[in-house]
């Protein structure tokens, strides 16, 4: 079968090893008929019913370009809230610019880019890095890959586990970013603010004795990384704030090493104002010192409840049928008796899991994100 | 269509456990293909490390249906999952033109397979949701898939996220699972 696609062939993986021409014996001939669309290109060899059209046969046809950049220079450039709409968005051969795609979008691919700033808003489906160089970015987005990449800062928020593949000099911190409209882009994208796995990368390719990634300093600023658009650019008009209390996404420690064994599980039930309590909670715990670690946000069935919430079950199985709860890992000496001091002040009228003393908390915690994790994998 | 509905309609088959492989390049589509047919969530899918699997029985007929990684690193494993298999569904993100080369080689090589001689070959060109997509006739046409010889072959256009098209797929991929020879 001879390729069309193809130029010359350039394999990267050395591992195949040479094929002997092999027949293979074949009983009877295809069928004649085949399967055509309009410009006469089989689509199959059996005798079936003409193609179907579909959606997309249907849709108004676009040009290409229009959700791409290729090969820009020395420029500022990308997308306006309101532009792309979810659609899908190309980024290719460009060098020493700043990209700022400022909307919520299908699926984002960058290749063969060097020495780029780049903000991804968020990305419903995945974030594909390929043959890129220098790179530090802002990026929110269900899957995030990269392959044959090299020195990358990359602020992330990530739905699943990030993977990366013949990649070096990768350095990962958790997502940090604030403009108006970001909050809605989240949600046009399916993207939760509290599910965010930014730390744990998955490296399909790793070297014996060497890492192919790490963790940014914990106090690295976004500003130092990506600058805040130019100011008589296109993107003067978007407030884009690089205030860490501020982020849309809460800064979590994720696996950095914690200061304290104690940790707090608290958990808020579906409800009308379950988002912004959540957010009061990390403000509340993080302005006496505490410190977020984690966040889940998930649904949880009957038979889960007693499992993951062991004694204080029974009251809680009806709460988990509203929708999905939002937990938090808060850490630091003291914090679960500064979690109770903050729901009696702040939360009384609210149902929550507070964890109830800190010799039990651990476990609370640990139940709790595994069953999430589990739920969340396959 | 899901799982047991397809299962349900192979009991014409002659053997009483069908086998589906799920291949194609890394972040195609494969997994959320198979949830599709599973009937789960799509909204939370990880890429895979190693493989999925699902697996329905109904009246002794037991179908099931693989889904194997595609990075690059891990294809040289495809080979370990070859065996027994009745259709092979090959998945291509038809909106990722930079990769259609790398793609074609890949099923090239996957056709000239002994293990995988004569086992009918269902395309899904995915992603067809998007807006630049390729589409299915020229993505055909681009693979050179008429000159296949030795299997039946068929090339649906589909978008694995909204299940456009994927019903279509499996009705083929039913149809041609008896076709096989072994």
């Amino acid at each position: 079968m001879g390729c069309f696609f193809s130029k010359k062939s350039k394999r990267k993986s050395g591992d195949k090893e040479d094929r002997t021409p092999t027949t293979t014996t074949v009983e009877t001939t295809t069928t004649v008929e085949t399967t055509t669309t309009s410009n006469a290109v089989p689509l199959g060899n059996s005798t079936d019913e003409a193609p179907k059209q579909y959606s997309w046969d249907k849709r108004e046809k676009v040009d290409p370009k229009d959700y791409m950049l290729t090969g820009l220079k020395d420029v500022t450039v990308g997308r306006l809230p309101g532009k792309l709409n979810g659609q899908q968005f190309v980024i290719q051969e460009c060098e020493n610019c700043n990209i700022y795609v400022l909307d919520h979008s299908a699926t984002i691919t960058i290749d063969d880019c060097v020495n780029c700033r780049i903000v991804l808003g968020p990305v419903k489906g995945s974030v594909f890095f390929r043959d890129c160089k220098d790179i530090k970015c802002v990026v929110a987005c269900q899957q995030f890959r990269t392959r044959d990449c090299k020195k990358m800062d990359v602020f992330l928020c990530c739905a699943t586990q990030p993977i990366i593949e013949s990649s070096t000099g990768m350095k990962f911190g958790c997502f940090q970013y604030f403009y108006p409209e970001m909050a809605f882009h989240f949600k046009d994208a399916g993207l939760s603010i509290f599910n965010n796995n930014w730390s744990n990368i998955h490296d399909f390719t790793p070297v014996s004795g060497e890492n192919n990634w790490s963790l940014l300093p914990e106090a690295s600023a976004v500003q130092d990384f990506v600058p805040v658009p130019d100011a008589e650019s296109e993107f003067k008009s978007v407030r884009i704030s690089n205030d860490p209390a501020r982020s849309i996404v809460p800064l979590t420690k994720g696996g950095r090493r914690k200061d304290s064994e104690e940790s707090c599980l608290f958990v808020f039930f579906a409800g009308e104002y379950t988002t912004a309590n959540a957010r009061k909670m990390i403000d509340e715990a993080t302005a006496k010192g505490f410190v977020l670690i984690q966040t889940k946000e998930v649904s949880m069935r009957p038979e889960d409840v007693k499992r993951v919430f062991q004694n204080s079950a029974e009251d809680l199985v009806e709460l988990i049928t509203k929708g999905p709860v939002i937990a938090l890992e808060l850490n630091g000496d003291g914090v679960v008796e500064a979690c109770k001091n903050i729901a009696n002040e702040v939360f009384s009228g609210t149902k929550v899991f507070i964890s109830d003393n800190k010799n039990t908390s651990s476990r609370d915690v640990d139940s709790f994100f595994n069953f999430a994790d589990m739920q969340m994998g396959l | 269509m899901g799982l047991l509905s397809i299962l349900r309609r192979l009991k014409q088959a002659p053997e009483q456990e069908v086998r589906l492989l799920l291949l194609g390049l890394d972040n195609a589509g494969k997994t959320t293909l198979l949830k599709q047919l599973a009937a789960e969530d799509t909204s939370y899918i990880t890429p895979t490390q190693g493989f999925n699997i699902k697996s329905v029985q109904s009246s002794g007929f037991k179908l099931n249906v693989w889904d194997i990684g595609g990075q690059r690193k891990i294809r040289p494993y495809w080979k370990n999952y070859f065996e027994n298999t009745d259709v092979l569904i090959y998945v291509i993100d038809s909106s990722d033109r930079r990769r259609f080369e790398e793609t074609s080689l890949e099923l090239a090589e996957l056709l000239e397979e002994e293990k995988l001689a004569a086992v009918p070959l269902l395309i899904f060109a995915n992603k067809q949701d998007l807006m630049t997509a390729t589409p299915a006739s020229e993505l055909a046409e681009g693979l050179n898939l008429h000159t296949i010889r030795d299997r039946m072959w068929q090339v649906q256009a589909c978008s694995a996220v909204s299940a456009e098209g994927v019903q279509d797929g499996m009705t083929w991929v039913c149809r041609n699972i008896a076709v096989r020879k072994k």
